[in-house]
């Protein structure tokens, strides 16, 4: 991994971002957050639906309709963000703990919003009754919420993988 | 008591201290406040959009606000509370910053907005309620605001990269590139910390 590290940071775009890192890295940065504020409201309002926090007047299905949609973009945003971000500094992200933790998370969070969404379309219009305010619907809600924190806390812990001690590659590098 | 006096002491504190000295805080600290200013922008956004008429068109404006409104003012309460404490760690050098300065106008700036807003086309709202989109000031309000949060979580992380956070402290080495010597086209009184130290 940290040979191809040393591939992407001696390519072009990688040198490019380099070179003007001083506005690209937090100006990419500052989208990436942005998404991922779109990501947490939007994890957050499903969750609060089934939890029987808000949206009470919406049906479960209706509250995916929503949602769904705007989470699919910005997680979208996301990956083109941060692929601008691995190019940058392809040591930092790819030679750290921090990062492969997120990214497993990340296609955690991914697949169980896949997951509920083809669930509430199989299921029809029998969606609401079997799903709406069952324990195991409301487990997988806070399940979600905790993955997507843990996700925006690894990702903060990308620039400070030496917290993981021996963990971090960086460590043994 | 001069307020170089104050944030001197405010950065001395014991609770300063104890932030610096731990490994795990300061990056906690900064973890937790893109976890509440993503909720602050993510569920201003849904009440923006609801506004404009892009989304949550089928629900009455009224409706939206309220079941939004408490978790915005949750999630800015802990901004509020994990930004203070990660001033404290070297609050001199984050209070002379300009993009530091830059995000504090814009946020009042988003907060007049919003007062604005209130007091305008939100007295109004029964008569838009059902709509599917607000009258114009409120459109207007809800483009203002978007505009403004974007560019306050922009400035944040600009504040990030000049001033390095924890790590760096006031012992930074002068670098290369000191970014209020752009903005300002004049010597800083102060060395700017290096861009890509761990803050950023």
């Amino acid at each position: 991994m940290k040979d191809f590290a040393n591939w992407i940071a001696a390519t072009p775009p990688s040198v490019w971002i380099q070179t003007h890192e001083a506005w690209v890295m937090p100006t990419v940065q500052s989208i990436h957050i942005t998404a991922i504020g779109v990501v947490l409201a939007c994890v957050l309002m499903m969750a609060l639906r089934v939890l029987g926090y808000a949206g009470a007047d919406q049906t479960l299905v209706q509250t995916q309709q929503r949602f769904g949609p705007w989470l699919t973009g910005a997680l979208w945003l996301l990956l083109g963000t941060g692929l601008i971000l691995v190019v940058g500094e392809p040591a930092r992200e790819l030679v750290s703990f921090s990062f492969w933790a997120k990214m497993t998370l990340v296609v955690m969070g991914v697949a169980i919003a896949f997951g509920f969404k083809r669930q509430l379309a199989s299921l029809g219009p029998d969606a609401e009754t079997s799903l709406d305010g069952r324990g195991w619907t409301k487990v997988m809600a806070v399940v979600t919420l905790l993955i997507w924190i843990a996700v925006v806390v690894l990702g903060r812990l990308i620039a400070y993988d030496n917290v993981w001690g021996a963990l971090s590659p960086a460590s043994r590098a | 008591m001069t307020i170089t006096q104050i944030l001197e002491a405010v950065q001395t504190s014991g609770l300063a201290t104890g932030i610096k000295n731990s490994l795990l805080l300061f990056p906690l600290l900064e973890a937790a406040h893109v976890i509440a200013l993503g909720l602050v922008f993510g569920t201003i956004m849904i009440v923006d959009l609801r506004l404009l008429g892009i989304a949550s068109t089928n629900r009455p404006y009224s409706r939206v606000s309220a079941d939004m409104l408490k978790w915005t003012w949750a999630a800015f309460a802990l901004a509020v509370l994990t930004g203070s404490l990660m001033f404290t760690t070297n609050a001199r050098v984050y209070f002379d910053n300009t993009f530091f300065r830059f995000k504090f106008a814009l946020m009042a700036l988003a907060g007049l907005n919003m007062l604005v807003f209130q007091l305008t086309a939100a007295r109004r709202s029964a008569d838009w309620d059902d709509s599917r989109a607000a009258p114009p000031l409120g459109k207007a309000a809800a483009v203002a605001s978007l505009v403004l949060w974007v560019l306050v979580i922009g400035m944040g992380r600009a504040v990030g990269f000049t001033t390095t956070g924890a790590a760096a402290k006031e012992t930074a080495p002068p670098s290369s590139i000191d970014f209020d010597d752009f903005l300002n086209s004049g010597p800083s009184s102060r060395p700017a910390a290096p861009p890509a130290a761990p803050g950023g």
